[in-house]
Formats: C-alpha cells, sequence, structure tokens
C-alpha cells in the first residue's frame, strides 16, 4: 500500500477540480473501445443472419435489414467522434494538470532550503525535475485512462455474453479482468526496479556528458580522457542492459496477451459451438459472441506501455510529491523592532549538512539606518552565506536574524526569458513605465532602451541572454533601483564585469543608495569604497569590524585587491 | 553484443594514435549485420500479422459448420488451431520486437560511441565546440528518441506494404466489390492525412515542442530563485507560470482541434471500410447485391472470412501513424547525434596515452615560429612566435587578454594544432604521434577547474591508476587544503564547484596537478586571477612549491607572481618572437 501512498499527492493534484475533465476522458475513451468491440460484434451477426436469412426468398424479403446495417454505419462514425473527442478530452486534461503542477512545483522549489539545495546542484536538479514532470504525463494517459477503458469494455463484454449464456458471461468476464490486468501488473511489478535503475543511468550518463565536455582539459591533461570515454560506454551499456530488459518485459506481456487472446477466441467458439448445438442460441448470436470475444482483449495491450513506465512514474511521484504539498513557512526572519535599526543578526550559526565545522559561527552584528558596509575576507569566509542569512535564502542553525524588507544583487546576474518590463516588474510590480526608464537611466542602459525598437517590451533569451555581461549587470541593477527597500544586499556587484563599467556601476550605486542600508560582499577595493563601514570575516567569526574613522580602516583597504 | 564488445576492445587497445578509424570500420561491418537484423525482425513481425489470416479461415469455417447445423465437436479441431496459430503470432510477434529492439538499441549505442568521441577530440579552442548542455540532450535524451523510431518505425514500414496487399490478394477471388471497397478506403487514408494531416500535425509537433519551452520557463525561473525569493516575487512569479500554461494550453488545444483530424479520418475511413464490406455482404446473401463475386454468390463462410480480414487490411496503417511523431523525433535525434560527430578542429594526437611512462626530469621547451588564427579571425593570435625554455626553468608569459597567453599554453599541451611552426617537449617533436604521450609528461593548472560530481579527494586523485590515497594526502597537504576537507568531511561538492570558493578551487586544482607528481613540465593558466591579494598569495606559493624541480610555465597578469619566476616573456598581440 505504501506505493499508492507515495502517488496521492500527485493523484490529488491531478483531481483536485479536474476530476470531470478527466473522467470525461475515461469515458469517451471507454465509448471509444466499445464501440469498437460492438462494431463487429453487430457485423459478425448482421452477416451470419442475412446468410441464413437470404437462403429462401420468403425470409431474405422479411428480414428488417434497416436496424442492423445503420447500426453499423452509425457505430464507425461514432467510433471516430468519441476517438477524435478522446483525443482531444485526455490532452486537454493531461495540460490542465500539468499547467497546476508547474505552478505547484515552483512554489514548492521556492522554500529557502530546498533552494538552496537547487543551487548547488541546478542542472542535474533540473533536469532531473523536466524528466519528473514528464514522466507523470504518463500515469493519466497511459495508466488511468486504459485500465479504466479496458476494464470497461471488459465487463460490457461480459454482460453482453452474459445474456447468451450467464456462465459464459460470467468465466468469460472474470478471464479478461484477471488476464487483462493481471499480465500488465505482473509487468510492472516486474519493470519497477528496472525503470528506476534505467532514470538513474540516463542521469549519470548525462552528467558525464557534461563532465566530458567542461572537463575536457582537465580530463585530457590527467591522462583520463579514454578513460572517462570508457565509463560513458559503460554506462551506456548498463542503460542498454535496462533497456533490453524493459523490452523483454513489455513483449513478455504481449505474449502473454496474445496467447490469452488466442485462448479466449478458442473456448469461445467451442462454447458456442456446444450452445448451438443444444440450441439454446443460434447461429447469428454463436457469431456475435465468437467476434466479441475476438475483440474484448485488445483494450488491454495500451497498457502494457503504462505498465513499463509505471517504476518511472512512481519515481517521479515520489520526488515530486514532497513539493507539492502546501510548502511550510520557513522564513525565520523577524522583523526589527527598533526605529532606527536597518538589521540585527544574534549569535547565528549556519551549518551545511555533513560539514564538521559551521560556515558561520556565533556571528552577531548590528547596523544601522543608513549605514555602507562592506564584508570583506578571504574567499571561503562566508560572505556570501552572510547576505544570504539577510536575505532569507538561509535560515541560522541557532541564533536570530531580524531584517527589514532587503533587495538583493547575486553575484550571479539573475535575469529571466521575458521582457525587460517583465524583468524590472520582478523587483517592483507597481513600477509605471517612467519609473522603469528612470532606473534603466540611473543604471546607465537609458540610451540602450530608448534604442531598442520594441523598447521595454523587448523580449530577453533564457536567463536574460541577448544583452552582454555588462549589459545584463545593469539591467540586474535597474531591477534594483526599483525596489523600494530599506537594504540593499550586493554580492560582488561588478565582478566579471570590466574595470571601466565596473567603475560606472559602483558609481551609480553610491549615488542611488544614500538613505540607505547597503551591505556589499567584495574582495575589490573599488567596490569597498562606497562603505563607511568595514566589517571583515575570517572561517565564519567577525575578525573586524571598524568605522571609517578607525586607525585599522585604511589597512583593511589596502588588503582588497586593487583594481 | 560481440560487436560492441569489438569496437570498445579496439578503444582500449594500445594502439590509439588511430583511433577514429578502427571504431568507424568496426561500425561499418557491424552496420550490416543489424541491417540483417532489422530485416529479419521486420519479416518475423510481417509473418506474424499474415498468421491471422489461417486464423481467420478457420474462425468463419467453424462458424459456418454451427449454422449449418454441425455437430459441436466438429468446432473442437479449429478451435485448437485457432489457439495454436494465436500462440504462434504472439511468439513471431515477441521475437520480432525483441529483434528490432536490440537492433535498434545497438545502434543507439554505438551513436552515442562515435558522438562522445568527436566531442572528446574537439580541440577545446574551437569556437563551433557545443556547449556542455547541447551535448548532454543530445547524448543523453534527445538520442533516446532514435530507438522507437528503428525499432517499430522500419519494421512497419515492411509490414503497412505487404499485409495489406496480401489481404487484398486473399479477399480478391472470393469478392471483388469487397476488394474494391477496401482499396477505395486504403488509398485515401495517406491522401487525406497528406491534405489536412500532415502539415496540421507539423503545426501541433511545434506546438507541442512549445509545451516543451514551458519547461524551459520553469527552469529559467528556478535558476533565478534567489532574486524571486529576495523581492518577495514567489507568489506573482507562480501565478504567472499557471497563466502562461494557461495560455499555452488554449492555444496548443485550438491547434490539436485540427491536428487531431488528420487521424480521425484514418479512423473514419477504416471504421467504414468494415462497416461497408459488411453491409455489402449483407446485402449480398439477401440478394439485393448480388454483384461482386464474380457471378456467383457468396457462402456464409467466404463472407465472415472477408469481414475478419477488414479490420486487419487496416491495422498497419493504423499503426504506422500512431509512430509517426516516433519518426520525426527519431530523424531529429539521428541528425543531431551526426552533427556531434562532425567536428570540425581536433586535439592533437589520441585522447590517451597507454605508456605507462614515468620521467623523473625536468624537460625542456622549444617553440619554434608558432602561429595560431582562430577560425573566422583574419589576424593571428600568435605569429611566428619563438621561445626557447631550459628545464626546470620558471617562466612567466604576459600579455594583455586576448594577447594569446592562454593560446600559447593550450597549443604547448597539443589542445589544438598550431596553424605553423613547431614545438618540441624535452628534445621530442610535439605531433599526433607524440602528443599524447607528451600530455601525460605535462602536470596542469587550468583557470577554472572543472569539479567533478563527488568528494574533494575524487576530484584530486580523478581514479588515474598510480594515484593513491597516499599521493591525494600528500596533494593535499602540500596544496593547503587538509583543513577545508576537514570541515567539510566526506560531503560531496556542489555542481561544478558551487559551494567553493575561488581560491579553494584553484588549490583544488594545485592537488590535481600536484597529485600526478608532474616533474617535466608544468602549465599554469592566470592561476591568480579573480582572487584576492591575500590568497593570490597563497596560491602563489603553493604552485611554487609543486613546480620545484620542473619547468614551469605561467601564464599571469599578476606581477607579484611574475616577479617570482625566473624570467619574464611579455608579449603583445600578435606574439612575436619575443626578447626576454
Amino acid at each position: 500500500m505504501s506505493t499508492l501512498a507515495q502517488l496521492r499527492p500527485v493523484a490529488a493534484l491531478f483531481f483536485r477540480g479536474n476530476r470531470r475533465n478527466l473522467l470525461f476522458g475515461a469515458a469517451l475513451s471507454l465509448t471509444t473501445a466499445l464501440a469498437g468491440i460492438a462494431l463487429l460484434g453487430l457485423s459478425g451477426w448482421f452477416i451470419t443472419a442475412t446468410a441464413i436469412a437470404g437462403a429462401s426468398i420468403v425470409t431474405a424479403l422479411a428480414f428488417d435489414v434497416f436496424m442492423p446495417s445503420a447500426g453499423i454505419r452509425l457505430l464507425a462514425i461514432g467510433r471516430t467522434a468519441s476517438r477524435y473527442g478522446e483525443r482531444l478530452a485526455t490532452h486537454d486534461a493531461t495540460l490542465r494538470v500539468l499547467a497546476r503542477l508547474r505552478e505547484n512545483l515552483f512554489r514548492g522549489w521556492a522554500t529557502p532550503d530546498t533552494a538552496r539545495n537547487l543551487s548547488m546542484q541546478p542542472s542535474r536538479l533540473l533536469f532531473r525535475l523536466t524528466m519528473d514532470v514528464d514522466a507523470l504525463d504518463s500515469l493519466y494517459l497511459r495508466l488511468v485512462v486504459p485500465v479504466l477503458a479496458s476494464a470497461g469494455a471488459a465487463v460490457a463484454v461480459a454482460v453482453a455474453l452474459a445474456f447468451v449464456q450467464p456462465a459464459l458471461g460470467l468465466v468469460v468476464g472474470v478471464v479478461l479482468l484477471a488476464g487483462g490486468l493481471g499480465i500488465p501488473l505482473v509487468a510492472a511489478i516486474r519493470a519497477k526496479s528496472v525503470a528506476r535503475r534505467r532514470a538513474r543511468a540516463l542521469e549519470t550518463l548525462r552528467s558525464r556528458a557534461i563532465d566530458l565536455v567542461r572537463g575536457q582539459v582537465d580530463l585530457a591533461m590527467s591522462n583520463r580522457l579514454g578513460a572517462h570515454l570508457r565509463l560513458m560506454a559503460a554506462t551506456d551499456q548498463s542503460l542498454a542492459t535496462a533497456d533490453r530488459e524493459l523490452n523483454r518485459i513489455e513483449s513478455d506481456a504481449g505474449l502473454g496477451l496474445g496467447i490469452l487472446g488466442a485462448a479466449i477466441l478458442a473456448s469461445v467458439l467451442v462454447a458456442v459451438a456446444f450452445l448451438a448445438e443444444r440450441g439454446t442460441i443460434g447461429a447469428p448470436v454463436a457469431t456475435f459472441a465468437v467476434l466479441l470475444a475476438l475483440a474484448a482483449l485488445e483494450p488491454f495491450g495500451a497498457l502494457r506501455r503504462g505498465a513499463i513506465e509505471f517504476g518511472r512514474t512512481l519515481l517521479a511521484a515520489q520526488r515530486l510529491g514532497p513539493r507539492l504539498a502546501e510548502p511550510p513557512h520557513t522564513d525565520k526572519r523577524e522583523s526589527v523592532e527598533d526605529d532606527d535599526l536597518a538589521f540585527r543578526i544574534d549569535h547565528a550559526e549556519v551549518r551545511l549538512s555533513g560539514a564538521s565545522r559551521p560556515i558561520l559561527q556565533n556571528v552577531s552584528l548590528k547596523a544601522a539606518l543608513g549605514e555602507h558596509i562592506a564584508i570583506i575576507g578571504p574567499s571561503g569566509a562566508g560572505k556570501s552565506t552572510l547576505l544570504s542569512l539577510l536575505a532569507g535564502e538561509l535560515s541560522p542553525a541557532c541564533g536570530k536574524v531580524a531584517t527589514r524588507k532587503v533587495g538583493l544583487l547575486t553575484q550571479r546576474t539573475e535575469l529571466f526569458r521575458d521582457s525587460l518590463r517583465g524583468n524590472l516588474l520582478t523587483a517592483n510590480p507597481s513600477a509605471n513605465d517612467t519609473m522603469m526608464l528612470d532606473a534603466l537611466n540611473s543604471a546607465g542602459l537609458g540610451s540602450l532602451v530608448t534604442s531598442l525598437p520594441r523598447g521595454l517590451d523587448t523580449m530577453l533569451g533564457e536567463g536574460g541572454t541577448g544583452l552582454s555581461g555588462g549589459q545584463a549587470r545593469r539591467l540586474a541593477l535597474a531591477r534594483l533601483f526599483l525596489r523600494d527597500a530599506p537594504i540593499w544586499l550586493l554580492d560582488e556587484p561588478t565582478e566579471g564585469v570590466d574595470g571601466d563599467t565596473a567603475r560606472d556601476v559602483i558609481e551609480r550605486i553610491g549615488a542611488r543608495a544614500a538613505e540607505r542600508t547597503v551591505v556589499i560582499a567584495t574582495h575589490i577595493r573599488r567596490e569597498a569604497e562606497i562603505a563607511n563601514r568595514f566589517i571583515e570575516l575570517k572561517a565564519g567569526r567577525v575578525e573586524a569590524d571598524r568605522k571609517q574613522d578607525s586607525v585599522e580602516y585604511g589597512v583593511l583597504v589596502n588588503r582588497l585587491r586593487p583594481n | 553484443m560481440t560487436a560492441f564488445e569489438a569496437s570498445s576492445a579496439r578503444i582500449a587497445s594500445p594502439h590509439t594514435e588511430q583511433l577514429a578509424e578502427p571504431v568507424g570500420a568496426a561500425l561499418a561491418t557491424t552496420d550490416k549485420s543489424r541491417e540483417i537484423s532489422t530485416r529479419w525482425a521486420a519479416l518475423l513481425q510481417t509473418f506474424g500479422s499474415l498468421v491471422w489470416i489461417p486464423q481467420a479461415v478457420l474462425v468463419s469455417v467453424a462458424v459456418g459448420n454451427i449454422a449449418s447445423g454441425a455437430k459441436a465437436e466438429v468446432a473442437i479441431l479449429p478451435a485448437a488451431g485457432i489457439f495454436v496459430l494465436g500462440a504462434l503470432r504472439a511468439i513471431l510477434e515477441r521475437a520480432g520486437t525483441r529483434r528490432a529492439y536490440d537492433a535498434a538499441r545497438n545502434r543507439l549505442s554505438d551513436l552515442r560511441q562515435q558522438a562522445s568521441h568527436a566531442v572528446a577530440r574537439q580541440s577545446p579552442l574551437d569556437a563551433s565546440r557545443p556547449s556542455s548542455g547541447h551535448v548532454a540532450s543530445t547524448l543523453a535524451e534527445q538520442a533516446e528518441a532514435i530507438v522507437p523510431y528503428l525499432a517499430r518505425f522500419e519494421p512497419l514500414r515492411l509490414k503497412s506494404m505487404v499485409v495489406p496487399l496480401v489481404i487484398l490478394a486473399c479477399i480478391l477471388p472470393l469478392s471483388w466489390a469487397a476488394a474494391l471497397v477496401l482499396l477505395v478506403a486504403a488509398p485515401l487514408i495517406p491522401i487525406f492525412m497528406a491534405l489536412i494531416g500532415w502539415r496540421a500535425k507539423e503545426a501541433s509537433e511545434n506546438q507541442l515542442a512549445e509545451m516543451g519551452g514551458m519547461n524551459a520557463y520553469l527552469l529559467d525561473r528556478l535558476r533565478g530563485l534567489a532574486t524571486i525569493r529576495a523581492f518577495d516575487a514567489v507568489d506573482r512569479t507562480a501565478l504567472q507560470l499557471r497563466a502562461n500554461a494557461e495560455t499555452l494550453r488554449e492555444r496548443t488545444m485550438a491547434v490539436l482541434r485540427i491536428a487531431f483530424l488528420s487521424s480521425a479520418v484514418l479512423e473514419l475511413f477504416s471504421a467504414l471500410g468494415v462497416a461497408m464490406v459488411a453491409v455489402y455482404v449483407g446485402f449480398h446473401f439477401l440478394g439485393q447485391l448480388d454483384f461482386g463475386a464474380w457471378g456467383g454468390s457468396l457462402s456464409l463462410s467466404q463472407g465472415l472470412f472477408i469481414l475478419l480480414l477488414a479490420p486487419a487490411f487496416f491495422e498497419p496503417l493504423r499503426e504506422l501513424s500512431s509512430v509517426w511523431h516516433d519518426r520525426a523525433a527519431g530523424q531529429a535525434g539521428l541528425k543531431a547525434l551526426q552533427d556531434l560527430s562532425s567536428s570540425q578542429t581536433a586535439i592533437v594526437g589520441a585522447v590517451e596515452s597507454t605508456v605507462p611512462e614515468v620521467i623523473d626530469e625536468a624537460l625542456s621547451v622549444s617553440i619554434d615560429g608558432l602561429c595560431f588564427t582562430y577560425s573566422g579571425n583574419e589576424t593571428p593570435v600568435l605569429d611566428r612566435f619563438t621561445l626557447v625554455i631550459a628545464p626546470g626553468e620558471h617562466v612567466a608569459i604576459m600579455a594583455p587578454s586576448g594577447g594569446g597567453k592562454s593560446t600559447l599554453l593550450a597549443l604547448l599541451a597539443g589542445l589544438a594544432p598550431a596553424s605553423a611552426g613547431s614545438i618540441r617537449i624535452g628534445g621530442e617533436p610535439l605531433n599526433a604521434a607524440t602528443a599524447a604521450r607528451l600530455r601525460a609528461h605535462i602536470g596542469w593548472l587550468g583557470q577554472p577547474p572543472h569539479i567533478f560530481a563527488g568528494t574533494i579527494e575524487s576530484n584530486v586523485s580523478l581514479d588515474r591508476p598510480g594515484v593513491g590515497k597516499q599521493d591525494v594526502a600528500g596533494a593535499l597537504e602540500i596544496a593547503r587544503m587538509t583543513e577545508l576537507t576537514d570541515h567539510r568531511g566526506s560531503s560531496p561538492i556542489g555542481e561544478n564547484g558551487v559551494g567553493l570558493s575561488g581560491g579553494e578551487a584553484l588549490r583544488l586544482a594545485i592537488a590535481r596537478a600536484a597529485a600526478g607528481h608532474p616533474r617535466g613540465l608544468l602549465l599554469a593558466d592566470e592561476p591568480t586571477a579573480h582572487l584576492d591579494s591575500g590568497t593570490a598569495e597563497e596560491v602563489s606559493e603553493r604552485l611554487l612549491a609543486i613546480a620545484a624541480g620542473s619547468t614551469l610555465i605561467v601564464a599571469t597578469h599578476d606581477p607579484r607572481l611574475a616577479a617570482r619566476m625566473n624570467r619574464i616573456v611579455t608579449f603583445e598581440a600578435p606574439a612575436r618572437d619575443t626578447a626576454s
């Protein structure tokens, strides 16, 4: 039952508010299956009945051809219509679910600790996420719909045969349901662990492909390039083994269904022969029964693929399930009650899981409104971690963080595939065009934007591609300028930007930062120069805290990189 | 499988210098056997489908007997035949699918191997080199699409050509009218599909690709989570995400409404084909349509037989249309892999040296008239550059950004062929035959180093044979990383070094180089760039520690690091023979 429990969050997502669409799609699928079976059965009955009636002229003339022949045509057209409707309905329902799924997943990932996890392994986790989302499609389209349609059709066939002979209907019904659902079920159980193995091997292959490109030089220079290629070939081989096993399981299920179908057909034929001999039924009904038996197992064939993919679907459900639950409120920052205080940190400690030493330990800081603080220290001292703490990206293991509203400029420029306007609105949804152009001007992008034919509606590519590194940085800066927050957190704001742009950016920050509290993590002198207070971190502790007027201030400045 | 083992064994063989050729040859021979295998698979599946014809004969004869009031026992033998034939059909079907699958899957392995070798050989200085993300998605996901295409679509092509014709040939002697009904319905299907179907289908595939774009949209926003969270925009972004997905759904459904018409047409004709055959036969029996049976009249068994074959006539066409999407995806996958394999500039020599030869002395370097021009550029980065470095000498190469420092180091390592000129390392010319072996004697400190998924220790050892626990510990000691490894424990490093600072990553690169015990030559590319002064100082110190006793060439901007070398070589772009 734990399997079903794992599926619950995903199933809940599927059915919440979408039940009618999903059931409608399944119902149409059932109608299609039934119409197909009925078309064959009725045609067989019609041919046999006409053959018998046609033996004499009298009965031939008396035979009512209208009902059955109209029925046959109706079923043929009805089957087409319901098939068309089924495909539309199931696709629409799936797309609705996927829309909701994306929203919920985003919310699920947006909690601080998961977000941090994501930032540690972005491409691996994001790839996994894509594959998981795709795997969930299969739950409805390849499992729920075919199970309902094929089981429904089997019941209908059993009922129809029960009218011919109750015992016949019962036996065929039981065999159809047990075999038709049992064979895919066995396949699903056999395939479960293989499908997971396959998913993992594909992930490994992918990350090794990334290593091959990004680590090519390191591998070549360590004489490991050949070994890495062999490693990739081996990964592909384990993937191939899993693939083949899955193919074996699927074709075994096909074999099982094929033999079962032949057995049902042969037994029903013998059964109706005996019933006809006894005079219980006539030849037309016998044909009808045989053709129903022939067509009844076909809908179950659609279950094979879903059964093989079930293990993968389950894995996706396991991984995504926790993200779909209502995200807990994990932002533990408090608000500042003191009037002239910007933030305060009391005895905060931050620790990576599994690490023996914390990244920040016993850090206590207070900043007044309007202070400009540079956080300096060797790389790895915890500068970015301190900003993350203030931004609420990280919660302290112990200690307290209280802060006012913040604006953040991340170290890596984070822009989105959206218009310039859309990117700017992220910081302030109520900003109008005048405010945006003003912010862009202040960031030094004004002339560029006015020269663009589509102006603020110019679209950016994924991650903000389409802008140069310097332009992207300026756009991020303009976005920060739109953020009406008393605290600005800047993580190495000019890293990776050429000297002239860097100096310009720093100047512009200084000009807009007058009444704000600015916290800037840096190891470059030009960035630190807008600060009037220096905090030096070393191995996760506050090593020095100096105001501009103190003696050691100059010493600290001189330790920074000059350019 | 043997084919694969053969080709991978060749890769592992010592004569890796001519790597590309044997793999290609092995693939050519396996391609042939694979083609035969695929053809067999198609035949098995086609034959399996044809077994339905005798089964249909038995069913219709048995029912005919029932109608004519024969004894029930008469039905037992045909029933047994039906069962045996049905089982045979299932067995053939299974054998056919398995064969087809295996052939397709082996093909995928070969193509993947070919493409990854090509990627491994492509020079890092080649600007047309695909991004890691592109390579990963091509080699992993996109390549997967080849298997269903080759395994399903190809056998179906044969089946859809043979099965309908054989069925038609069985029906025609009984009734030309019924055969005509099928014959008229069948070609209409492709015509209609071509008329409205395939264009709409293409549109729908584009639309579905756009649906895939929804994933990209989500990933795009997830990558910028820190910004979104800091600006309190989580809720807005989530709603936006939902709204976009909903609009996309509406647009997709508008396209699908048309696209699905094509398969509806197929369904309609196959259903109507069956219905018309049934109605024709029925009316024929009643004497109302007494033509079509070559002047005679059909028996019940004959009529029933025709009815049973009618759906089977359309079956391959329906299957073919259901795998149409596999075809498009599979062909795209094949093309993408081929594009990866058509690499331009390759690194010099083989991808690895299999000669386990340790040198214990510093190597001289002599560069003579070296030229290099990036493809697409007019001006060379290096123009007749000449330099001689004595064994054990420590040299700093100083030049402005884009001045060709990194290019020079890459050429020294044989990571790209020079346009002209020669390089000798330890007196030996660097060429295709020697490059792999010479590389094994060169220590390398790149900027930034690539951090592999795993622990710090595994990143230092890189699983090199001969680099044991002791060597790793020693290397970590030299790079002053023991404190870091202590406080990180054995926790894995984040993807591509996330969680390591710039200085830590550099020290990791130093440890990596140190673990290989480079005695011959050490090349370091801007080891102190982007580091604060204290860290830069520390890194320089560590670099000199591992370079003691070997030749060292450092490309750098950093005057403090350069000052610690025996000699400084400066050049302006393009670099020519320069006095030191």
